[in-house]
């Protein structure tokens, strides 16, 4: 059985709630992608930027950047597992398996042999495939940023090929940096 | 007019409820992040917990991450909806009608 309750209890109930859901929503956001984002845009800076200073040579280093990088995620997501977990991060790394088996088999089956640029775009949309997909069954977020930046593949691409890789450095890796704040900080 | 629910009106169980409820259907939370983040300890957590588990509003699910046990806690459908009316229950006592 329930004491009466006043206006005043009830107006100190409501903000207990919000103080609580406020405290819960602030730990949810610290546990959504902006980390990976944040460590996959600076690669994805630091990558097409060594290739604007040094040449295409710089790609040799590629490999061991992007294996810290999966080091990285791989960390900062297993520490997030412990706290908050969710039961959509299978459907969210499935799918990643799927794209980037099916991405690696079609130059082959095409028999293509691009160019390092074309690579480095191909290989960038191939990614932004699956932030796609993983968006429409999860985040929204991950939908726009994927749709954005694939758009801004193909026009660094086909449009500014000559600063292509300063302009992914800066729209590509930019993009996944600034959306990895905007995540942090404004999303839901 | 809503009513409310007499197991979430007790002030550490309406707290707990509306931390679970700011997750997602999907998401679940450790027992010991909770605590920290409602700033309580680990017996009036344990305690409160039960009652909104007898009641059916929160699913708690015990497993082994690292070979070290977990305790994880989400809310149930019926302790989302049990929430929504019992918030609607304190709104309508503020402003009636």
């Amino acid at each position: 059985m329930l004491p009466q309750i006043t206006p005043a209890d009830a107006a100190a109930a409501l903000a207990e709630v919000e103080t609580a859901r406020t405290a819960m929503r602030r730990a949810v956001r610290a546990h959504r992608g902006h980390y990976h984002l944040w460590i996959w845009g600076g690669i994805w800076i630091v990558m097409p930027l060594s290739v604007t200073l040094w040449g295409e040579e710089a790609a040799r280093f590629f490999g061991w950047i992007c294996a810290a990088g999966w080091v990285a995620s791989m960390i900062v997501g297993a520490t997030q597992c412990r706290q908050i977990r969710s039961s959509d991060a299978g459907r969210f790394s499935a799918p990643l398996v799927v794209v980037l088996a099916f991405g690696a088999i079609y130059p082959f089956v095409l028999r293509a042999q691009p160019d390092f640029r074309h690579l480095y775009a191909y290989i960038g949309l191939v990614f932004m495939q699956w932030y796609v997909i993983a968006g429409l069954w999860m985040d929204s977020y991950l939908l726009w940023l994927g749709l954005a930046v694939t758009v801004l593949i193909l026009v660094g691409l086909f449009v500014f090929p000559g600063i292509f890789w300063l302009w992914m450095a800066v729209f590509g890796g930019g993009s996944l940096v600034l959306t990895g704040f905007y995540v942090r900080h404004f999303w839901r | 007019m809503p009513e409310l629910d007499v197991i979430i009106h007790q002030p550490v169980r309406l707290r707990i409820m509306a931390a679970l409820t700011s997750l997602g259907p999907r998401e679940q939370v450790d027992f010991g992040y909770l605590r920290e983040k409602l700033g309580l300890t680990d017996g009036n957590l344990g305690s409160h917990l039960r009652a909104l588990e007898d009641a059916g509003y929160v699913v708690v699910e015990k497993t082994f991450v690292e070979r070290r046990p977990k305790t994880f806690l989400t809310v149930s459908p019926a302790g989302r909806k049990a929430f929504g009316t019992h918030v609607a229950a304190l709104q309508a006592i503020i402003k009636p009608g």
